[in-house]
């Protein structure tokens, strides 16, 4: 079975010829393009009936509270700098670009986006835009700090104060414990 | 048929990605990521069960239309990649029937789906069968009255669009959505596999 090492993160890569599924670290998984994220991006802010900007955070922050906590045993990373150097690595693995946690605390935090497959594929598709398109990249924050300090899902608000979609040159989250 | 299937799928789910210096993967005319089948089907899920009957076609279209343009783009960068040039094209005789045959090998070395064409009336109509696919999990008892596979249905229409929808038009004015696609059958809903028929929009 193919093992692909970066660093701290440990990703366990398989391929399943009967059903022709692919799994990273045990959970099915898939490729998908700019075009599909930034759609799907412009799908959530678009609705109207219900807050899908929200919807996706949230099942972003779901799915991605697993992964995470997955990540963290099969890497061995126990304390608190390991997991979030693990979370970093991961992000980019997933091709989501480069996150870097500036602080964490149990109480509040703040991380910045050095590159984002969502903002700069937004860019590529449509060029820029002044409001924050990574509600993906939302719940991933709110899931990291979840996870990080033990606590259920839904425990933090992330708020994008800086979006590199709008220009800035990093996109900036702040988190705060609900 | 010149496509070997079971060759294509070989090599092709060989193929790895990650992240660059920048934490992006460049590649195929695009930036693409891999990223757990939980994400894309819990958005599409829940979305489609809160919006309300009178809503869920426009979602549903919505849904479909990310999967059709993703489809258009990542795949005319498939089929012009340096992987598919090594590996698919030599075995191409028929175009662009070849083709197809060769694009939904890559389908299935993916993951996106366990898929083959069952029918196909050149610049018609093509009708494609999976056998697993990710967009099914949505259900992992019962059977839902709801067909989900619209990331199949997108990519189905994309893919005939490229086949016979004239040139590959970068900004996607000319060509997409010369053909639509509709799911019959889904292993979501209990059936043995989904099934999709794509014909002229």
């Amino acid at each position: 079975m193919p093992v692909m090492k970066k660093t701290d993160l440990v990703l366990d890569k398989r391929f399943d010829p009967r059903n022709c599924r692919h799994t990273v670290n045990g959970s099915p998984s898939v490729l998908h393009c700019h075009h599909y994220a930034t759609l799907y991006a412009q799908l959530a802010d678009d609705c109207s009936l219900l807050d899908g900007k929200k919807l996706l955070a949230e099942v972003a922050e779901d799915t991605f509270s697993l992964e995470l906590a997955n990540a963290f045993k099969i890497s061995g990373a126990d304390r608190l700098e390991d997991r979030i150097a693990v979370a970093e690595q991961l992000y980019a693995a997933m091709g989501l670009g480069k996150m870097c946690v500036v602080c964490a605390g149990r109480d509040a935090g703040v991380v910045e986006l050095v590159h984002s497959h969502v903002d700069e594929g937004w860019i590529k598709k449509w060029g820029k835009r002044d409001k924050p398109v990574n509600f993906m990249t939302a719940g991933y924050v709110a899931a990291l700090f979840s996870t990080l300090f033990g606590l259920p899902c839904r425990s933090y608000e992330v708020i994008e104060s800086a979006s590199i979609v709008a220009g800035a040159a990093r996109s900036r989250f702040d988190v705060t414990a609900k | 048929m010149a496509i070997d299937r079971k060759r294509v799928i070989d090599a092709m789910s060989k193929v790895q990605v990650m992240g660059n210096e920048d934490g992006l993967i460049p590649g195929f005319n695009v930036f693409v990521t891999q990223l757990p089948a939980a994400l894309w089907n819990g958005f599409a899920e829940r979305l489609t069960r809160r919006v309300g009957k009178d809503m869920v076609e426009a979602a549903e279209w919505l849904l479909v239309n990310a999967a059709h343009e993703c489809g258009y783009h990542t795949g005319y960068g498939i089929i012009t990649s340096e992987e598919w040039k090594a590996i698919v094209a030599p075995m191409v005789e028929k175009v662009p029937e070849d083709i197809l045959h060769g694009a939904y090998a890559v389908f299935t070395a993916w993951g996106w789906a366990k898929s083959e064409i069952v029918e196909l009336v050149p610049e018609k109509k093509m009708v494609v069968r999976a056998y697993d696919y990710y967009e099914s999990d949505v259900v992992t008892y019962g059977r839902s009255e709801k067909l989900s596979a619209y990331m199949i249905r997108g990519v189905s229409a994309a893919f005939m669009d490229l086949a016979y929808g004239g040139p590959y038009d970068p900004a996607g004015k000319k060509g997409l959505r010369t053909f639509s696609c509709k799911q019959t059958r889904g292993i979501e809903c209990g059936d043995e596999y989904g099934e999709f028929i794509v014909t002229r929009a």
